[in-house]
């Protein structure tokens, strides 16, 4: 049993390097025609990667909210209830930090930072709790309403810092910074990389034990591979898909809340250029395995960081590594398929193969 | 107490400015591109895909109309080349989603990815710029003016001097209801969403139908692409399909994936996206307007259910 299981992983993990390596070969024909050389571009992005410390911290704080999106994606996507409204919870998630850093600065430098902690992941929970429960109740498609309410987040987020809470120093399509108690502290000169990933690192900790190590995680397992089956075997289904989906919101509000803390140090209407989506590639591409997403998180990281130096060595646009990344999400999208459609035709080919024996 | 009256009249003033004519015509202009991709959309609805990666097909059909229509120096060479991109980015979605059996979401938002990265990514190494490219090369799309309807005060300035794209999107929600309800392909094409089995006992292939669905929905993204970029203004902007792909997501759904409701429901949509840039204008937020077709949507959704779990739950008591 155990070693089937291993095989299988195995099996996936080759599937994996053969997904990535087509895409980056992709990436380096890509380069050719440009008439720049591969070898150079990827040099330059290796470097750009994790060359200095500099370097290697810029990567690492890119990390931050790609891992916690990855982790909210696969906690709900093993639930078999699809979160794709991580970027609408971030928005709202980082607002949330970013009010509660404003308004109470009187607080002591710890409590505050919990404060917003809580808020932001309150926030973002509860915003995840309205599509759940539609889907639990009315069994309202929650990749629709999910999709939707990410407009609307990022809409009211908007409003709000256009409007009653716009800067009042410039026009920044922002609120004003939060009080000098609530900044996490930065971590290496020059970089943004600061003392979030301690926090990252410990709730990545926590959300790996709850997935893998706690009944609670082999019954969110349970619920998605089969909910009919969870619930005769006396699972609560429902509650299990709330609480997935509740947990995943919370996990997005969070990776807003660090972007406040630790990088911007206020609000900013375009926040995130798209985090939880990349966040959601990469519990994708590892199958919502928690090491995984940590392991490619990094991988997605060093890609970005490492982009913007091939783009200066080489003037290739940094957004090579966007085209990479989705052929590699559509590579491993069709993985089964691949294999199936490999089996079938080597299958063919072995009958064909005995037919001609027998013909001879 | 004259203050009041003076803010009556500034009032009355911004609803002159914002609700006239001009609203109408812009509500028609920023509803076209909703409805294109729209009827795209319900054909993979109805053959069973959810679509999202009309977003990215979009955004290609943008990217690609400007350079056809640049290097080519006609509009239709644009028009062409988006529409061929959005074949071939509907061909990938359904060789991913029908035969290699993927997750049509993740294929979704894989595509949108792929279309954000590519056309920055063209867009510096074509034309080496950087946000936005706008030349005079680029030849717009032809406006049509009816000499019937010019001299008619109130259709002249609703229905003329359009981008033609308009007038087509006009004519293939006539053209898709015909198809969808009048033909057996039609009735083939949603048999192969919701029996696919029957649709197989009787010899048709339902793989066939969808993938007939999944094409001309990347065809018609891609035109809707086209009309952002060449309708009106003549450029290419990063990320320049800001959304639309959802909100057509949002008029299929809203509009039950029939070509006339969806028609509808994209029309309403554009008009709260026409009131929102022209409130913007009187310093009146945007945003709420904006918003309008997402919660519409999860509105609709919810009575939709609501009202078949009761008629559901009527014809258990029936039957009993």
């Amino acid at each position: 049993m155990n070693s089937k299981l291993f095989k299988k992983d195995l099996e996936y993990i080759v599937s994996l390097v053969l997904s990535i390596s087509a895409s980056l070969l992709i990436g380096a024909l890509i380069m050719m025609a440009n008439g720049r050389s591969p070898a150079v571009g990827y040099g330059a992005l290796l470097k750009g990667a994790f060359g200095s410390k500099y370097n290697m911290a810029n990567t690492f704080a890119k990390t931050v909210p790609l891992v916690l999106t990855g982790l909210a994606t696969a906690i709900s996507f093993r639930s078999g209830i699809f979160n794709i409204g991580g970027e609408g919870q971030l928005y709202l998630g980082a607002f949330a930090a970013a009010y509660v850093g404003i308004t109470f600065t009187t607080l002591p430098k710890g409590i505050g930072i919990i404060l917003a902690i809580i808020a932001g992941a309150l926030v973002g929970g509860l915003y995840a709790f309205v599509p759940g429960l539609l889907k639990v109740k009315y069994k309202i498609d929650e990749v629709i309403t999910t999709i939707m309410l990410n407009t609307v987040a990022v809409f009211f987020t908007s409003y709000l810092v256009n409007y009653p809470f716009a800067t009042t120093r410039g026009k920044l399509n922002g609120t004003e910074i939060i009080a000098d108690q609530f900044h996490l502290s930065r971590l290496i000169r020059l970089s943004t990389l600061n003392t979030s990933i301690f926090f990252m690192g410990f709730i990545a900790l926590l959300i790996y034990y709850l997935m893998e190590k706690t009944s609670t995680g082999y019954d969110f397992k349970l619920v998605g591979q089969n909910s009919l089956f969870a619930r005769f075997g006396g699972i609560n289904d429902r509650r299990q898909m709330i609480i997935a989906m509740v947990l995943s919101g919370a996990l997005c509000g969070l990776a807003g809340v660090f972007e406040v803390l630790g990088v911007h140090y206020r609000f900013l209407q375009n926040i995130s250029p798209g985090y939880a989506w990349d966040g959601m590639l990469v519990a994708l591409i590892v199958k919502n395995n928690p090491i995984g997403v940590i392991i490619m998180s990094i991988f997605f990281g060093a890609l970005k960081t490492g982009s913007i130096s091939m783009e200066n060595a080489t003037s290739i646009p940094s957004e090579l590594v966007l085209v990479i990344q989705s052929i590699i999400i559509l590579f491993i999208a069709g993985e089964a398929g691949f294999k199936e459609k490999f089996k079938e035709w080597n299958a063919g080919r072995k009958v064909k193969q005995k037919a001609g024996e027998r013909n001879a | 107490m004259q203050e009041e009256r003076l803010n009556k009249r500034q009032v009355k003033g911004m609803l002159k400015q914002v609700l006239n004519l001009t609203l109408i015509q812009h509500t028609i202009r920023t509803a076209t591109p909703l409805i294109l991709a729209a009827l795209g959309g319900l054909l993979t609805e109805h053959a069973g895909m959810l679509n999202i990666g009309m977003e990215g097909m979009i955004l290609l059909g943008s990217f690609f109309g400007v350079l056809g229509s640049y290097y080519f120096g006609s509009s239709l060479a644009g028009v062409v080349l988006a529409g061929l991109v959005g074949l071939v980015v509907g061909l990938i979605f359904a060789i991913f989603v029908i035969d290699l059996k993927s997750d049509e979401f993740i294929v979704g938002i894989a595509i949108n990815i792929f279309a954000g990265g590519l056309t920055v990514f063209l867009l510096r190494s074509i034309f080496g710029v950087k946000g936005a490219f706008s030349s005079p090369d680029i030849i717009p799309l032809p406006r049509l003016n009816f000499p019937g309807i010019s001299s008619i005060p109130f259709l002249n300035v609703i229905l003329n001097n359009h981008s033609i794209f308009v007038y087509l999107s006009w004519i293939f929600v006539a053209l898709i209801y015909i198809y969808l309800y009048k033909t057996p392909y039609g009735i083939w094409l949603r048999a192969s969403g919701e029996y696919p089995e029957a649709l197989e006992t009787a010899g048709v292939s339902p793989k066939k139908m969808k993938y007939i669905g999944s094409i001309v929905c990347g065809i018609l993204c891609g035109f809707a692409g086209s009309h952002l970029s060449l309708g009106y203004l003549t450029l290419f902007t990063e990320n320049m399909s800001a959304n639309r792909g959802f909100v057509a997501l949002a008029a299929i759904i809203f509009g039950t994936a029939n070509p006339i409701k969806t028609f509808a429901a994209a029309l309403m949509f554009g008009f709260f996206d026409a009131l929102g840039i022209r409130l913007q204008v009187v310093g009146v937020p945007s945003q709420f307007t904006q918003m309008i077709p997402y919660v519409a949507t999860i509105v609709a959704l919810f009575i939709l259910t609501k009202r078949q779990l009761a008629k559901k739950k009527r014809d258990r008591e029936g039957a009993a």
